[in-house]
C-alpha cells in the first residue's frame, strides 16, 4: 500500500497541471458560455500523448491525467480517449474524441458528439463503432458544461462494426473515466470556492468565517478527496466493482457539491462570468452517465451479495 | 501508488485470522458481541484472550522489541486493529492499551513507571481506562475540574468523570486533572482504580452497558510518582496521545460486514432483491469504502511520518457519514433489530449511537477541517 505518487507519476501530473495553468483563462467571449470546449487542450493533451497514458503507462496514470485536465475551465473530451478506448481497442483504436451513447437514447443529445471523431455505441451488450467523418450533428444548447450534439441523420446501427460482449468493459471504464472528471471537477469547484468565501465579506465578515459555511464546504472538500482516491483505486484494480463504487460515489455526491458551492458562491455564482458552472455542471452532466448513481450501486452490491440486476 | 497489500501483510492478516478461529469461542458472535467490547463480560473475556494474542506475538507487535513488540509498522498495527474489530474487538478495552497507553507511557514515563505498567500491557493483563470527560467537560476538556492539589508528596483528588468506558473493571485510570487555575493547568494521574475514595457508578443509555460510567474521586490520595510527565505537562500528553487515534477506529471494514448482515437477513425473508434495497446498500457500500481509501491515506502518511495535516479528520467525518446512512438502512430495512429480532444489528446501532460525539465530535472535527486545513477564518 502506498499512495504517494511515484516519481513518474509526480512528473506526469505536474505536466498535466502546466498545460492546464496554460489554459486557465478562457477567452472572453468563452468565459459567458455555458460550454465551452477547449480545443487548444484537447490538441496539447492528445499531441503531448498524455490521452495515451493508459498504454504507455498504465490505467493509474490514465486516471492522473484525467483528473488533473478537469481540473481546467475549458472542457476537453479526456476520460473516453484516455481510459475506455485504450480499454476497447488495446493496439489501434480509432480516432478521437469519442462520444459514448447507448442505443437506446440514439436520437437523444450526446457529450461531445459536436466535436468527437468516433462515436462508441452500446447495443445490448455489444458495442458498435461510428465513424462520424461525414455525419451530420446539430448542436444542442445546454447548461451541462460539455458541448452537445444531436444526430441530423438516421444511423443505421446494422451497418456499424461491432465489438460483441464489450459493453460491460466500457461502462466499466466509463464509469472509471466519469469518476475521474468528476473528483478533478469538484476539487477545482471547492478550491475555486474556498478562495472565494475567504475574500467574500457579508456583515462585515469573510462569507468563509460563518461556520455554516464552513461545515458545508468541509464537506464538498471531503467528497472530492474521497472520490480521487476511489477513482484511483479503481483505476488501479482494473474491475467491475471498483469502477461501480468510485462511480456511485461521485455521483451520489454531486448534488450536495453542486448546490452547496453555487450557495456559497451567491449570485455570483449564478452568472456565467464568475467560471463556477464550468466544473459544477460537468458534475451534473457525469452525474446520469453510465446507468447513474442507482445502476452503479446495484452493480457494488451485486458484486458483494449476489443477485441479478443491471 | 500502490493499492494492493504485500505477500508479507497477507500472511501477516491471515495469522491474525487463524489466531481469531483458534482463539474465539463457538458461541463468541452469540452471547459476547451482542453485548458490546466494553461489557462486564468482554472485559474479562480479554484478560484471558489478550494473553493468548501476546502468545502469539499480535498483541503489541507494532511496539519497540525493548517492551516485547516486534517494531512491526503502522500498517501491522492497522491490521490488526481491522481484524479485531470486525471480530468484535475481542481485546476489549485492551486496544487502547496497545494503540495510545503503552506508547504515552514509552514518551512520558519514568523508568520505573514504565517497568512498572508496561509489562503487563504487553502480556494483555491489565485493563485501564480513560478518565477524560467529566459532566461539564467533554468535547472543551480544558474546561476539567476534577482537582488534584499537592500535599507535600502526594496528590489529594476530587472530582468525577463521566463516560469513562470500563472504569467498573479496570485496574488503572489514565486520568487528567486540574492542578493549576489556568485553562490548560492540567496533569496526568495513574491512579490504580482499588484506591480508597475512587466509586464508580453505571448509568443506562442507548449505546450498550459498560460505557456510560461515572468516576467519583473522593479525598483520593495518590503518592508523586503516580504522575506521568511533569506538573502541568498533562494537556501536551494527552494531545501527543491522542495523535496516536488520530486514524481512529476502522468503522469502514465491520460497516461492511454489518451490512452483509442486514442483507442476509433480508434474503432469508425474501426481501433482498427489492431494487431499493439493493441500491440503498450499494451507495452505502460505496461510502464505507470511501472511508477505507481515505484512512489509508492516513495510515500511509503516517507510516512515512508526513507532516500532521487534517486528512485523518476527513477520514473520520466520512467513516461517520457512512455509519449514519448503515443506522438508517437498518431502521429503514430491518427495524425489528432494535427490538429483540437480530442483536448483533442492534448492538452496531446502539454501539454506535454516540459515534459522533465520542473522540472530538463530528462537529469539531469540520471546524478542523475547516480552519487548519481550507484555511477558512475564524468566525
Amino acid at each position: 500500500m502506498d499512495y504517494a505518487l511515484s516519481e513518474e507519476q509526480a512528473a506526469l501530473v505536474a505536466a498535466v497541471q502546466g498545460i492546464v495553468r496554460d489554459h486557465g483563462a478562457p477567452p472572453s467571449d468563452a468565459r459567458q458560455s455555458f460550454a465551452y470546449f477547449d480545443a487548444s487542450l484537447q490538441a496539447a493533451l492528445q499531441g503531448g500523448g498524455f490521452l495515451d497514458a493508459a498504454r504507455v503507462l498504465g490505467a493509474l496514470e490514465a486516471a492522473l491525467v484525467v483528473m488533473e485536465a478537469a481540473t481546467a475551465p475549458g472542457a476537453a473530451e479526456l476520460g473516453a480517449s484516455a481510459l475506455v478506448a485504450p480499454h476497447l481497442f488495446p493496439s489501434a483504436a480509432p480516432n478521437g474524441p469519442f462520444a459514448l451513447i447507448d442505443a437506446a437514447a440514439l436520437g437523444k443529445a450526446h457529450r461531445h458528439l459536436p466535436i468527437a471523431k468516433t462515436a462508441l455505441i452500446t447495443d445490448g451488450g455489444d458495442v458498435l463503432v461510428l465513424d462520424l467523418n461525414g455525419v451530420r450533428i446539430d448542436p444542442v444548447d445546454s447548461v451541462y458544461a460539455y458541448v452537445y450534439g444531436r444526430f441530423a441523420e438516421r444511423i443505421d446501427l446494422r451497418a456499424l462494426p461491432r465489438i460483441p460482449d464489450a459493453a460491460p468493459l466500457l461502462r466499466q471504464w466509463h464509469r472509471v473515466a466519469l469518476a475521474a472528471e468528476m473528483a478533478g471537477a469538484a476539487a477545482q469547484a471547492v478550491a475555486f470556492t474556498v478562495e472565494y468565501v475567504k475574500t467574500r465579506h457579508v456583515f462585515a465578515k469573510p462569507v468563509g468565517a460563518f461556520q455554516a459555511v464552513q461545515h458545508r464546504l468541509v464537506q464538498c472538500h471531503q467528497a472530492a478527496l474521497a472520490m480521487r482516491y476511489l477513482t484511483l483505486k479503481a483505476a488501479w484494480a482494473g474491475d467491475a466493482y471498483h469502477a461501480a463504487l468510485a462511480a456511485c460515489f461521485a455521483q451520489q455526491k454531486a448534488s450536495k457539491i453542486v448546490f452547496d458551492l453555487h450557495q456559497f458562491n451567491g449570485a455570483m455564482g449564478i452568472t456565467n462570468a464568475h467560471l463556477l458552472h464550468f466544473w459544477t455542471y460537468r458534475l451534473r452532466a457525469l452525474q446520469a452517465e453510465a446507468g447513474g448513481v442507482y445502476a452503479s450501486a446495484h452493480t457494488v452490491a451485486n458484486a458483494l451479495w449476489g443477485g441479478a440486476g443491471p | 501508488m500502490e493499492f494492493g497489500w504485500s505477500q508479507a501483510q497477507e500472511n501477516y492478516r491471515e495469522r491474525i485470522r487463524a489466531a481469531l478461529r483458534e482463539l474465539l469461542p463457538a458461541d463468541w458472535h452469540e452471547t459476547y458481541t451482542p453485548q458490546s467490547y466494553a461489557s462486564d463480560a468482554q472485559i474479562e473475556f480479554s484478560r484471558k484472550f489478550c494473553p493468548q494474542l501476546a502468545e502469539r506475538g499480535l498483541l503489541v507487535r507494532h511496539w519497540p522489541k525493548e517492551w516485547g513488540g516486534e517494531g512491526g509498522d503502522d500498517w501491522e498495527q492497522f491490521i490488526l486493529a481491522e481484524e479485531m474489530k470486525v471480530a468484535g474487538e475481542p481485546r476489549g478495552p485492551q486496544y487502547m492499551n496497545v494503540n495510545w497507553i503503552g506508547p504515552t507511557l514509552m514518551r512520558f514515563a519514568t523508568p520505573e513507571q514504565r517497568e512498572k505498567y508496561l509489562p503487563g500491557i504487553a502480556r494483555g493483563t491489565t485493563i485501564w481506562c480513560q478518565g477524560f470527560s467529566e459532566p461539564g467537560a467533554g468535547t472543551d476538556l480544558a474546561a476539567l475540574r476534577t482537582k488534584a492539589e499537592r500535599i507535600g508528596d502526594r496528590y489529594r483528588i476530587n472530582g468525577s468523570k463521566i463516560w469513562t468506558s470500563y472504569a467498573r473493571k479496570a485496574d488503572m485510570c489514565f486520568l487528567l486533572a486540574r492542578t493549576g487555575a489556568g485553562r490548560k493547568e492540567i496533569t496526568v494521574l495513574l491512579v490504580p482504580m482499588a484506591t480508597m475514595g475512587v466509586s464508580v457508578t453505571s448509568n443506562p443509555g442507548l449505546c450498550k452497558d459498560g460505557h456510560l460510567n461515572e468516576v467519583f474521586f473522593t479525598d483520593v490520595d495518590v503518592a508523586i510518582d503516580a504522575r506521568l510527565g511533569e506538573e502541568g505537562q498533562g494537556w501536551a500528553i494527552v494531545t501527543h496521545a491522542l495523535s496516536f487515534e488520530r486514524t481512529g477506529v476502522p468503522r469502514y471494514h465491520v460497516g461492511i460486514e454489518v451490512l452483509g448482515l442486514a442483507i442476509a437477513q433480508l434474503k432469508a425473508e425474501g426481501r433482498a432483491d427489492d431494487p431499493i434495497v439493493r441500491a440503498r446498500a450499494g451507495m452505502i457500500a460505496a461510502q464505507f469504502e470511501a472511508a477505507r481509501a481515505l484512512t489509508y491515506l492516513v495510515v500511509d502518511q503516517r507510516v512515512k511520518r508526513a507532516p500532521e495535516n487534517t486528512d485523518a479528520n476527513v477520514a473520520r467525518i466520512t467513516a461517520l457519514d457512512a455509519v449514519v446512512e448503515l443506522m438508517n438502512f437498518l431502521v429503514e430495512f430491518t427495524p425489528d433489530c432494535l427490538a429483540g429480532g437480530d442483536a448483533q444489528l442492534e448492538e452496531y446501532y446502539r454501539i454506535n449511537v454516540p459515534a459522533g460525539v465520542t473522540a472530538g465530535t463530528y462537529e469539531l472535527q469540520l471546524d478542523l477541517i475547516a480552519q487548519r486545513g481550507l484555511g477558512l477564518p475564524r468566525g
